[in-house]
């Protein structure tokens, strides 16, 4: 045994090359909240990553004529002046494997969630340039989110970039951990990246994604409210630098940034103290390039050039409901749609609070499939119309009974919509309710009594309508002898409620 | 207004103060430090002067090299070391400093400017400790 050790020992000795190289090399002059000046470092480049004898990695941001900025990406407390800073050649990489899925990392890529070490397979540069226009393709595929009021009226297609927008506490993480639930045996990665968290909330959502079964397709890259401003600018580069090497792999990724307004805070921090002039609202003049270049790396690439995409979710918090502030509009500018939720449908009961006339989806229409967009075409401008009407008819109490049955209508579509959080609905059974919803099947069932017809309705049909699943599953539409079947299960199913 | 770099200000100097001497030297010095004064630099003459030594050495092909080994070196190895340096960075002269560090263990640390050759035992058992310890 002991002789097995000593020979291994040897191996691994004989083994080893020690090249000497010259090294380029700086001194630390000052540092000061995660930032560290550095005399030196002659040729290095831009975002190139540097070590210093701690251990402790930074990254050069700031490259002026007599100093190097650097960020220092760990303890900076074990950082000290006249400390030998060597310069890597490298720009700050991640490591990435298939081992990753599964696990919590921090923004560098270590494990953070005690289930030991991550076998590395290869390492990717966290900045990289987006891929180009001959590489990618237009965004058809669907990405099923299970929450009916998104895949109704706002859908998404795989490489999309939407927005989910809203003040605090109106469930914006929860439509994006819905949409994570939603993704099992729906062939797509799961990377969720947390910007500036709070710990406990972590923890909260990644029992929710283990119970739910979703951790075993899904990665989550955090840099903690407790952590330097630093980690928290290159964890949504990290973490789409991991979807990245699955989409290299053909695979279709979704990635979740939340949020991207701690995000630009962290980089405000860092630009501050880096003493780059502050522009609107103290943001950096580059803040709009922050989120561009990262958001530029959502695509569908075409199978030509490998396949796969990155559907990305970014996050934006607002203040009361402005979203004309700095970031939001930015970020609006930058994606393919956005989801408002607002607090005033949150407290009326109206959950998921998506605000249906703010929200729109750019591209996403083209991704839905035929059946979908057949039931759910006109629910949008209905429930727009629904929305004028209601106000306008608190003035008057004469309605015509066109004007009533609209109403009516309105009303039983905004029950529909509404849903449990962590209960994703799947697709067919969103195209049963809402085609029973347009054709009129709903109109004289109780607006109280929705929920629980729903319920049945779906039940039922599963039954009794087995040639329309079918179909919907097979072909994304129906066919007329499925659709007999269909209508005539409602009708038997409608008799038999009460 | 516009920010004056201890760099700036030592390339100014060198400028105004180049193939003077005697009288016109000690004014072009003179003017300098009253530049400085009003510039209020002079809390950052200790930079301005390594810059202009740097911009001096540059001019003139100076290369300066230390070098640190575990035990005191010959002076024909030195002279050695000396004329590699002067051939690699293909300068006019060599300005070297040597130390002695027991910690090092063996070999040599070169360093010319912001290039380091660390040929120590000390650093080559770091790096094999790091191959030992890195994740298969």
């Amino acid at each position: 045994m002991s002789n097995n050790i000593v020979e291994n020992l040897r191996k691994e000795i004989e083994a080893f090359k020690a090249d000497v190289q010259t090294e380029k090399v700086g001194h630390v002059m000052e540092v000061f909240d995660g930032i560290a000046k550095v005399s030196g470092l002659s040729d290095i480049k831009s975002s190139e990553m540097v070590t210093f004898p701690s251990g402790v990695m930074g990254v050069a941001l700031n490259l002026e004529e007599d100093a190097v900025g650097v960020i220092i990406l760990g303890d900076f407390s074990k950082v000290k002046e006249g400390d030998e800073v060597k310069a890597t050649g490298k720009i700050l990489e991640i490591p990435v494997s298939d081992s990753i899925l599964g696990r919590a990392v921090n923004a560098m890529g270590a494990p953070i969630d005690g289930k030991g070490a991550i076998k590395a397979g290869k390492t990717y540069p966290i900045e990289k340039v987006a891929p180009g226009v001959v590489t990618r393709q237009s965004v058809d595929q669907p990405v099923a989110t299970g929450i009916k009021a998104i895949d109704a009226i706002i859908p998404v297609g795989r490489g999309q970039r939407e927005l989910i927008i809203g003040d605090r506490q109106t469930g914006k993480t929860a439509i994006a951990i819905d949409a994570i639930l939603n993704q099992k045996g729906q062939n797509m990665i799961c990377v969720y990246v947390s910007i500036g968290q709070k710990d406990s909330k972590l923890r909260k959502l990644q029992a929710r994604l283990e119970d739910g079964g979703a951790m075993t397709y899904t990665v989550i890259v955090s840099a903690g409210a407790s952590e330097a401003a630093a980690m928290s600018y290159i964890a949504p580069y990290a973490g789409v630098s991991i979807a990245e090497y699955f989409m290299d792999q053909g695979k279709d990724v979704l990635i979740i940034y939340d949020d991207l307004s701690k995000h630009a805070v962290a980089y405000r921090e860092i630009s501050l103290l880096l003493r780059r002039p502050p522009g609107r609202e103290a943001y950096p003049g580059d803040v709009f390039y922050l989120h561009s270049r990262l958001l530029e790396r959502a695509c569908r690439r075409n199978v030509k050039y490998g396949g796969g995409s990155i559907t990305a979710f970014p996050i934006i918090e607002t203040q009361a409901g402005d979203i004309s502030a700095y970031i939001p509009t930015n970020v609006i500018s930058i994606t393919d749609g956005q989801i408002f939720l607002e607090t005033d449908l949150f407290y009326k009961g109206i959950r998921p609070a998506v605000n249906v006339g703010s929200s729109v989806s750019r591209v996403g229409s083209s991704a839905q499939i035929k059946a979908m967009k057949k039931v759910a075409g006109t629910l949008k401008l209905d429930l727009a119309q629904f929305r004028e009407l209601e106000a306008f008819s608190q003035f008057g109490s004469d309605l015509d009974e066109s004007t009533k049955k609209q109403l009516e209508r309105g009303k039983r579509s905004v029950e529909v919509l509404k849903q449990l959080q962590y209960a994703p609905v799947k697709t067919e059974h969103q195209v049963v309710t809402f085609y029973a919803l347009t054709k009129g099947f709903m109109d004289d069932v109780p607006v109280a009594k929705i929920k629980e017809f729903e319920s049945g309705l779906i039940e039922y049909t599963e039954r009794h309508a087995k040639v329309f699943y079918k179909d919907i599953a097979d072909t994304k539409m129906w066919t007329d002898k499925g659709e007999e079947q269909f209508k005539k299960a409602i009708a038997e199913f409608k008799s038999s409620f009460k | 207004m516009t920010k004056i770099s201890p760099k700036n200000a030592a390339e100014a100097i060198y400028r105004a103060t180049k193939g003077k001497l005697g009288n016109d030297l000690g004014l072009a010095l003179k003017r300098s430090v009253q530049v400085l004064q009003n510039k209020r630099m002079i809390g950052k003459s200790g930079e301005v002067l390594s810059a202009l030594q740097e911009i001096i050495d540059r001019k003139e092909g100076i290369v300066r090299m230390k070098a640190t080994t575990a035990q005191r070196i010959e002076n024909i190895e030195r002279k050695k070391l000396e004329n590699e340096v002067k051939e690699k960075y293909k300068a006019q002269s060599v300005i070297s400093e040597f130390f002695e560090k027991p910690e090092l263990l063996g070999g040599i640390r070169v360093e010319v400017g912001d290039e380091v050759l660390d040929a120590t035992y000390k650093n080559k058992l770091r790096k094999l400790e790091k191959f030992l310890i890195r994740e298969i």
